[in-house]
């Protein structure tokens, strides 16, 4: 039952999104400006922005489309691999079992 | 709204960190008591649906806002487990360099805590008063999409008043920060909309305030006895 749902539903979901995600960055439909938190605190208020700070864990591979993509892609995954596990962890410990 | 490091004061930053570490404690052991195994595989796709959605900003001029999802989630999945997802995202996009490592407990706060109980407590009382004047999928979808949009103002509302500790920002940011995400929040309310639609459609089980839902039991929230007297028995 697990095996056909991931099968016929999360598999194509997530080739779906992806998919999705990739041809808005690379038409650069998504904007560039800054978040409304963002432009607030830096802009409006004037606050400096902070430097030197932790800038992730792709910071490496510098910026660009394609970086966005890619680096995209595997944060997709990686978010289904750890919801699937976290969820599935917790769901070993359901009083009564599963189906 | 992902607040990077460096900003918030060290000690709101360990406040809001202790208080998102008791939630999610508690929204833990909530989904343990009633999780269904049949929706493991969805709760997977959910979280990535939120990670996408919150890579990609719609135009604000002179801003951007993205999805946050977090009404979304609490009407899909119940306040625990939504918190759960959020908490999941937020901390892969704290890897990422997308808000900070050490105000992920802020980050929780506000999308997290404020913005799943908000949205589902708006989303629920709406979707009681209405489902008596339209069927129950129009009434979940007018519903989410309401609270969406007044989830999202409220929490930037919460971290406009977290900001006022910073040197510089005052009251007339503070409803600026509100009045900005009143417009994100319309985009919110959009995207939710949309999104929800097609789990309407294509999965209903999946939506805990529907009938039958799979995730209808790990929504409930436990009865917290209001009366005193077992206290004034004590005294």
């Amino acid at each position: 039952m697990e095996r056909e749902q991931i099968v016929r539903f999360v598999i194509p979901a997530v080739v779906g999104i992806i998919i999705l995600v990739s041809f808005i960055v690379l038409l650069g439909l998504a904007s560039g400006n800054p978040d409304g938190f963002e432009w607030v605190l830096f802009d409006y208020a004037g606050v400096p922005e902070p430097e030197g700070g932790f800038e992730g864990i792709w910071s490496f591979l510098g910026e660009g489309p394609i970086v966005d993509v890619f680096t995209g892609a595997v944060g997709i995954i990686m978010v289904l691999i750890a919801g699937y596990a976290l969820f599935w962890i917790t769901s070993r410990k359901t009083e009564g079992g599963s189906t | 709204m992902h607040v990077p490091d460096g900003i918030l004061p060290l000690w709101l930053q360990a406040l809001m960190f202790g208080i998102s570490i008791l939630f999610l404690g508690i929204s833990v052991k909530m989904v343990n008591r009633k999780f269904d195994e049949r929706v493991v595989p969805y709760m997977g796709v959910l979280a990535a649906v939120i990670f996408a959605a919150q890579l990609i900003n719609f135009p604000i001029p002179p801003t951007s806002g993205h999805l946050v999802g977090a009404t979304l989630l609490g009407v899909m999945l119940g306040p625990w487990a939504g918190m759960l997802v959020i908490a999941l995202v937020l901390f892969v996009q704290a890897l990422y360099g997308d808000g900070g490592l050490l105000t992920f407990g802020i980050n929780f706060f506000n999308m997290g805590i404020v913005g799943v109980f908000v949205g589902w407590s708006f989303a629920l009382l709406l979707f009681k008063g209405l489902k008596r004047l339209i069927n129950d999928k129009k009434a979940v979808v007018f519903a989410t999409a309401v609270a969406a949009f007044l989830s999202t103002v409220i929490a930037a509302f919460v971290l406009g008043l977290e900001l006022l500790t910073v040197d510089g920002f005052g009251i007339e940011a503070l409803f600026l920060i509100t009045g900005i995400h009143g417009i994100i929040g319309i985009g919110e309310a959009i995207l939710t909309t949309v999104i929800l639609l097609y789990f309407v459609k294509a999965k209903p089980k999946l939506i805990s305030f529907l009938k039958d839902s799979d995730t209808a039991e790990m929504a409930k929230i436990p009865t917290i006895p209001l009366t005193t007297e077992p206290l004034q028995e004590g005294v």
